[in-house]
């Protein structure tokens, strides 16, 4: 019980702290800058939606005043079988170049991107979700990095924005710093194991179609031209913007759909695991394999604790039970905070 | 105080959701697109 007890402790830690030291002393030794340059390849901006009837005017009005050529810069829209009337709105925007890929079904995000792919005929492509919006020079600045012949995706970095004009510091916005943090250390010395789905580009080249079922294709896509020996790099100058989660539980439902594609990353790149063939083993082994395991350990470590209620194991086992009645506590604290704005005129409309 | 409860609170939501990830995985109750996030607060 020993043995599970402290292979569990240094388990939880090295995911959480020991992996952020290797990587920060990794890239001491071993960094590999970008060779930015800028230029203006032709550029295709992606855009999957299902129903968006509120949002997609914004977005496509954000695409519309982006600061990169006109004449460069084609804008395609995949509408996944929209039962909202998305595609008239989109439709009104075509006088603008706007281009609106309409399918009847519905089929999922995959295959409304391998729709819009078809369409595309931009050197470079720029996947973007409909919520969130983009900086001004973002494309620009994505761009650029790809006059390194090394790269062959790049993520933008997606700022989560509290109260005012600052990055949220909430516990949903530190957890997002925090990621963001592993993601530029791990893209200083080769690649990210996944970029943002928000904002990523990738040479349309190494675009490979996606199966229709696949959940994380911002994590797939970059994998797999990781895997096909070049990089997928993380630029901060390309920004996106969008709101922090209220709270923790409107972060949780999206963590499931992203651990749940983990999993199924797992399954359909299996070659991932093996060092020989995965350049980032490492990285992607210590970030993304370690997440999902880190759970069990923390279970191994509680129950392997509960057989060993002597000397130091007390204090532990103590530490453990107070941790866990302050995330209840944490919880019941959280119901009440969503359950208060609701009662406040205008609030509520926000919320909605 | 509040960070206190929040801290642990999100530590062991973002956890569990990796249990409930492999729940879903293997029962197959995977939606195709990402809920809109009505959670989220927008600018007006």
């Amino acid at each position: 019980m020993e043995g599970v007890f402290w292979f569990s402790v240094l388990f939880v830690f090295y995911v959480y702290l020991g992996y952020p030291a290797v990587l920060l002393i990794w890239k001491r030794i071993g960094a590999r800058p970008v060779q930015k340059k800028y230029s203006e390849p032709t550029v295709s901006v992606v855009i999957a939606a299902h129903n968006e009837k509120q949002r997609i005017e914004e977005k496509l009005r954000n695409c519309l005043s982006l600061r990169y050529p006109k004449d460069k810069l084609q804008i395609v829209v995949s509408l996944d079988g929209p039962t909202d009337g998305s595609e008239f709105l989109v439709w009104k925007y075509a006088a603008q170049g706007i281009e609106m890929v309409h399918s009847r079904q519905h089929t999922g995000k995959a295959g409304a991107l391998n729709r819009a792919m078809r369409r595309a005929t931009g050197e470079i492509v720029v996947f973007a979700d409909v919520r969130q919006m983009f900086d001004g020079d973002s494309i620009r600045e994505l761009v650029a990095n790809f006059a390194d012949e090394s790269v062959g995706a790049v993520s933008g970095e997606l700022l989560l924005m509290g109260k005012g004009e600052q990055e949220a510091t909430t516990d949903v916005g530190l957890y997002w710093r925090y990621e963001k943090a592993l993601r530029s250390f791990e893209s200083q010395i080769h690649s990210i194991a996944g970029a943002t789905g928000a904002i990523y580009a990738i040479r349309r080249e190494l675009y490979e179609e996606l199966p229709e079922d696949t959940l994380l294709d911002d994590v797939l896509t970059p994998l797999r031209i990781v895997l096909r020996g070049k990089r997928t790099v993380f630029d901060a100058d390309a920004k996106a913007y969008d709101t922090v989660a209220c709270c923790p539980l409107a972060e949780y439902g999206r963590k499931v759909r992203t651990l749940a594609g983990n999993y199924q990353l797992l399954k359909q790149l299996p070659e991932s695991l093996a060092p020989w063939r995965n350049p980032i083993f490492i990285q992607f082994v210590s970030h993304k394999v370690g997440r999902l395991l880190v759970p069990w350990a923390l279970t191994a470590l509680f129950v392997s604790n509960l057989f060993m209620l002597h000397g130091v194991y007390v204090l532990s086992f103590s530490m453990q039970v107070t941790w866990y009645l302050f995330a209840g506590a944490g919880y019941l604290m959280s119901k009440r905070e969503i359950a208060v704005p609701a009662l406040i005129p205008g609030e509520s409309k926000r919320a909605a | 105080m509040k960070r206190m409860l929040s801290l642990p609170y999100t530590f062991v939501l973002m956890n569990w959701a990796a249990v409930a990830g492999l729940y879903y995985f293997i029962t197959g109750k995977k939606d195709v697109w990402s809920k809109s996030n009505s959670w989220h607060k927008h600018k007006t």
